[in-house]
């Protein structure tokens, strides 16, 4: 830290380092005392006062630290020329500024610094770094190129290219921008020659955007192409600019001699091919979301069927003599000829015989390997549905005979059950046929255990993909039958492989599922923990878990899902900038743009976002009971008015969706699409297809649901405040801001538009619905919505008193009433016993319990409060007292229908606990343990249960033995009715602190 | 059938299936990022058509004079694609950059004790145990530093094991 000739920030360094000292072993105590008295030596020195703003805001006291720091900017930015003014000083006090949130401040010191020492090469790094903390890509460029001209240095020149970039990629700046950056480089160039391969890509990359490809290839042939020393990394570049050129015939050839070196090299592959049929469209840059595949489909070839044949067989010719030349592990070129088949297929001059020939050539050689299906399942799908079949046939056929030794029989074996899961055709087996393939996959693993009994237990064993496969078999069979028997059975299967390697996450995952699905979310939540998700897997993988969170009452986990959540996306915003400048700083240039877009990405995520405006709704639960605290907590939240903004802003971002759904069971492709709360879809059912129509659908949906949140935290403001003026309007003469009530009402407004109604429309079908005249054909979690709608409607019209004026008759007050009620009863009579009823609608239950039923609540103890303020104020009389008297007598029967419906709800869930646990327990495990004779569930979970007895040690070893005996299935039939019942036990929580509160209010009244 | 390409952020978020694996450590965003912006050539991915990830490598290269060296920090590859050799393919191309790009006279890396499969593993990729450094791993497991000599240490000096093991504060670099 210290300069050359032993000052630090023009203070002798041995008097400052003593403080650094401090500092580093965290005395801060210490540190402070020594910094005063430094700061009495040197009163007016701004790295002193830069090093005690540093300490005060390690210890926390933030505002003391902005005072000292802006104290210090003030010394540093007046023309005194006496003022020390060094990069240690300025990058001292940035930090401090940094964490206190003005960035600004220390960029405008830097600025200051910069004029006062022009030329000054360190300062003006100091600069630029801090217009990449502010994103300012304008103003980068502008202290680059000072830069640039004040050293001459090649990576300034770069750092302004890129900075002009990011104009374009992420800013305002238009593409005639590239022509700007490209002149820089050239002129540079012309000069002085280019001298890092980094900034060869960048250049490269420049005329590319440009669709300049033959300049970029003059480039790369010429003198500057010898920086790029990976010999395949620039033939694969030379192949592309050929192609987007347009010369195909010349690109097929560079491909051919990357192939050549990289046999294996899948997109180089598909380039070589794409050249020969001279499509580009594998071509295009690809940064899409995670879950875009490549897909070609030679729908748009312009092609003669001649020119066709014989590229086709030029690329046959080169691929076979490719494999004569490589070893036989790699896959590339045997899939190669698979792809070639199947483009002649889809240009119609195929023969799918030669496919399914191919196919099971490729079996035979690679049919062992865990990721046969996911290789072939392309090519499947241009195969018919008999040539599937056939397939499946001969694959079987094959498997049959051949004999090699067991590790890889047991690959082959598992490929075919995934072949067959993956054709389609298990939707179509008779039950009994397809019970029996769960029993024998689940047989199979366990008679291979052997085969994994000198593996470390940390090593994936033989066969392990079998029992997830037996679970999704078993879990169809329950979807199909509605036999519960088969549900546990596919719990007890994934526990029991967990028993044998606690490790293997794709259980994990699937129980998560499950258990979330029948009520034992405490449980799934366990599963989910020990998956230990954490950083960046917090954005691909939380999904898993926290849609059910958010509709539980489990509101200390989602306090923490959410905390830990939103912590690690904004502790990435805030370092992200500093690890953009340290790409810069190692002249990786076209990582610094990529840090720059990536950051955007994570910060467009649509569930950051839902992230951010769930935490606070949260809050606002948590605190309904109490309009005090809810009224702070709505303060802190700046009264909703930030998330309305975020709610306005949402149509035009565009959000990204980052979420890893591959892992995902088949029966919940989305976190909002559940197969198994519904009916059989039967043999038509075809998730593969559908997928990308779910995904799109769950993102639309996304969209408006944020959308949708985020308006609650202001219309539940509004709505209090309605509340409260409607009583002491008159009462106590304070005049009603008159923007307050206009704002809920256009907030209701848009929110029945997001609901796909106008608002006098949806007032009717809310009346409508409440008389049972209309019903609401929407999913139950739409419910919520329309019961919010309702009691904000109210609150609203508490003090605009638009319904229900002239004789219509019709109170809001009672509509609440009658809404609330009415779904709170048809739940409760649909519901049936937790233990016995998976999917039921108890997370809308509780929705509606802690959202609209407790709004409605705050909004009563608004209008209590308000209309006895204190015991000490005396009453008004006259028409002001007549007017508040009806609406007591409205308080006082919402409050009393209120309690009533959350009386209904707390005696169903003390029923659903008081029933023994060994009584569920029981009704959950006889399920399983059904007499052998009879059809249905039972037979899976048999060979799970008599596996301990049966196997010796000798065959499966002292670890596998010991894990085997360990396993106790009665202990997870008995936690899954523990987890319920804990869930039940919070929710009970909730519902009997609310009746508390409405007590209180009655009492009040 | 993999393409071999460098590692981008976007990988980030495609890699959850191989990081869930247990002995995949999912490392904090500044981490990764100092690699991406450091050591871009050190850091690739393997993906199989499909858009999957396969697995990956990340290392760098540090030292000075003779023990200027290439370094694994983690390798790793998903349960589906595992058997395959993926895990060899990656640590050459880490080699090769490391001997013919940045002239480096060895590469190393460091290993569990009793992460028998894995040294196993290195072991047949021409790796040796250069030392034993004790109690590495959280202040409980001893670590192995393993290493292969490169093309410039002709006379394999780099790889001689040193007779004594060491604590964590002897190693050179973190």
């Amino acid at each position: 830290m210290a300069s050359k000739f032993g000052l630090a920030g023009g203070i002798p360094e041995r008097r400052v380092r003593p403080i650094w000292d401090a500092v580093d072993s965290r005395q801060f105590k210490n540190a402070l005392k020594l910094s005063t008295a430094l700061l009495s030596k040197y009163p007016s020195s701004p790295y002193a006062l830069a090093l005690k703003a540093l300490i005060l805001e390690r210890m926390g006291k933030n505002d003391e630290a902005l005072g000292v720091c802006l104290n210090a900017k003030e010394i540093l930015c007046t023309n005194d020329s006496n003022v020390f003014v060094d990069d240690l000083t300025l990058s001292t006090l940035q930090i401090v500024f940094q964490r206190l949130d003005h960035l600004d401040m220390a960029t405008s010191c830097y600025e200051h610094a910069c004029t006062k020492c022009p030329n000054n090469l360190e300062l003006m790094m100091g600069l630029f770094n801090c217009y990449v903390r502010e994103y300012s890509f304008v103003k980068q460029q502008q202290i680059a190129i000072k830069m640039y001209k004040t050293a001459g240095e090649e990576r300034f020149l770069l750092w302004a290219v890129c900075s002009i970039q990011l104009q374009v990629c992420c800013g305002n700046g238009g593409e005639k921008l590239f022509q700007l950056a490209e002149g820089l480089l050239k002129k540079h160039i012309a000069s002085h020659g280019l001298h890092e391969p980094e900034a060869l890509s960048v250049y490269i990359s420049l005329l590319e955007e440009q669709n300049k490809y033959n300049d970029a290839l003059e480039i790369l042939s010429g003198n500057l192409g010898s920086l790029m020393m990976i010999e395949g990394d620039k033939l694969r570049l030379k192949g592309r600019l050929l192609a987007r050129e347009g010369d195909f015939a010349t690109a097929a050839d560079v491909f051919q001699s990357v192939l050549e070196l990289c046999p294996d090299d899948w997109e180089c592959f598909l380039q070589y091919i794409g050249s020969l049929l001279e499509d580009d469209s594998i071509l295009v840059k690809d940064n899409g979301p995670v879950h875009t595949t490549k897909s070609i489909d030679c729908k748009n070839l312009h092609m003669s069927g001649e020119l066709f044949d014989s590229r086709m067989s030029r690329a046959v010719n080169f691929i076979q003599k490719l494999m004569e030349a490589c070893s036989n592990s790699e896959r590339g070129p045997y899939l190669a000829l698979l792809e070639i088949e199947r483009r002649k297929l889809l240009f119609q001059k195929g023969d799918s015989d030669k496919l399914l020939q191919g196919l099971i050539q490729y079996f035979i050689r690679f049919g062992h390997l865990a990721c046969f299906a996911s290789d072939v399942e392309e090519f499947l799908q241009v195969l018919d549905s008999n040539k599937k079949s056939e397939f499946l046939r001969k694959l079987v056929k094959e498997n049959e005979t051949t004999t090699i030794v067991p590790a890889k029989a047991l690959g082959q074996s598992i490929t075919v059950f995934k072949v067959q899961n993956l054709i389609g055709n298990l939707i179509s087996l008779p039950v009994d046929e397809l019970e029996n393939m769960a029993v024998q996959m689940t047989q199979m693993f366990y008679n291979n255990l052997p085969l994994s009994k000198d593996l470390d237990a940390q090593e994936s064993m033989y066969g392990e993909e079998l029992l997830p496969m037996a679970c999704n078999i078993l879990v169809q069979l329950f979807w199909r039958t509605r036999d519960l028997g088969y549900l546990v059975e596919a719990i007890m299967v994934l526990e029991f492989g967990l028993a044998i390697r606690r490790y293997v996450f794709q259980y994990k995952i699937l129980l998560v599922h499950l258990y979330s699905y029948w009520n034992s979310l405490p449980l799934a939540y366990e599963r989910y923990k020990s998956l230990d998700v954490k950083n960046i897997l917090l954005e691909t993988v939380s999904h898993h878990i926290l849609p059910q969170m958010l509709a539980s009452p489990l509101w200390p986990d989602l306090n923490i899902l959410l905390s830990d959540y939103l912590r690690f996306m904004d502790d990435h915003f805030r370092e992200s900038a500093d690890l953009t400048f340290l790409a810069y700083r190692h002249r990786n240039y076209s990582k610094a743009i990529e840090f720059v877009q990536f950051k955007e990405r994570l910060q467009r995520s649509s569930q950051y976002l839902m992230a951010k405006i769930e935490l606070p709704i949260l809050q606002i639960k948590q605190n309904s009971n109490n309009i005090d605290e809810e009224e702070s907590t709505l303060e802190s939240l700046r009264y909703g008015t930030h998330f309305i903004d975020l709610s306005n802003e949402i149509g035009s971002k565009s959000l990204t969706f980052n979420e890893d759904f591959n892992l995902r069971p088949w029966w919940t492709p989305t976190y909002d699409k559940n197969y198994l709360l519904g009916p059989f879809g039967g043999p038509s059912y075809c998730p593969r297809e559908n997928m990308h129509n779910l995904i799109k659908q769950t993102e639309v949906d996304a969209v408006k649901k944020i959308e949708k949140r985020s308006l609650l935290p202001r219309m539940i403001y509004l709505s209090i405040y309605s509340a409260s003026v409607s009583v002491n309007i008159e009462a106590n003469g304070s005049a009603v801001d008159p923007k307050l009530p206009l704002e809920l009402k256009i907030l209701l407004e848009r929110y029945a538009r997001i609901l796909d109604f106008p608002f006098r429309d949806a007032v009717e079908l809310v009346f409508g619905v409440s008389s049972g005249q209309k019903s609401l054909e929407v999913p139950s979690m739409d419910i919520i919505d329309w019961t919010n709608f309702v009691v904000f409607l109210n609150a609203w019209n508490l003090n605009s008193h638009e319904i229900g004026r002239g004789d219509s008759g019709r109170s809001t007050w009672n509509l609440a009433n009658t809404f609330l009620r009415k779904y709170v009863e048809e739940m409760i009579k649909s519901a049936g016993p937790v233990v016995s009823s998976p999917g039921n609608d108890l997370s809308f239950l509780v929705q509606l319990v802690t959202e609209p039923l407790a709004w409605h609540a705050l909004i009563l103890q608004s209008c209590v409060r308000s209309l006895h303020p204190s015991a000490k104020k005396k009453k008004k009389g006259g028409s002001v007292e007549q007017s508040n008297s009806q609406l007591l007598n409205e308080i006082q029967i919402s409050i009393q229908s209120l309690r009533d419906m959350i009386e209904v709800v707390t005696k169903w869930l003390k029923d659903q606990l008081q029933k023994p646990h060994d009584e569920k327990f029981e009704t959950l495990y006889s399920l399983v343990q059904r007499d052998n004779t009879c059809d249905g569930p039972g037979k899976v979970f048999k060979i799970l249960r008599s596996s301990t007895s049966a196997m010796k040690d000798a065959e499966v070893g002292d670890r596998i033995l010991e894990a085997l005996h360990s396993w106790d299935p009665a202990d997870v039939a008995r936690k899954i009715v523990v987890g319920q019942d804990a869930l039940l036990l919070e929710f009970l929580k909730i519902c009997e602190s609310t009746i508390k509160s409405l007590q209180a209010l009655r009492i009040q009244l | 059938m993999t393409t071999i390409r460098r590692f981008c952020c976007n990988d980030l978020l495609r890699f959850a299936s191989v990081n869930l694996d247990h002995l995949t450590e999912t490392f904090n965003m500044s981490f990764y990022m100092t690699y991406l912006a450091r050591w871009p050539d050190y850091f690739h991915v393997a993906d199989a058509p499909g858009n999957r990830v396969m697995g990956y490598i990340m290392g760098k290269v540090e030292g000075q004079g003779e023990s200027w060296h290439g370094h694994v920090t983690a390798v790793t590859v998903d349960p589906e694609y595992r058997r395959q050799q993926l895990a060899k393919k990656l640590m050459n191309l880490l080699e090769d950059i490391s001997d013919k790009i940045d002239k480096a006279y060895f590469v190393d890396l460091f290993v569990r004790a009793s992460n028998t499969p894995a040294i196993k593993m290195y072991e047949k990729l021409d790796y040796v145990v250069y030392r034993r450094v004790l109690r590495y791993y959280s202040g409980e497991e001893d670590g192995l530093d393993m290493r292969k000599a490169l093309s410039r240490d002709v006379e394999k000096k780099s790889i001689i094991p040193l007779k004594r093991p060491i604590t964590p504060d002897e190693l050179e670099y973190d």
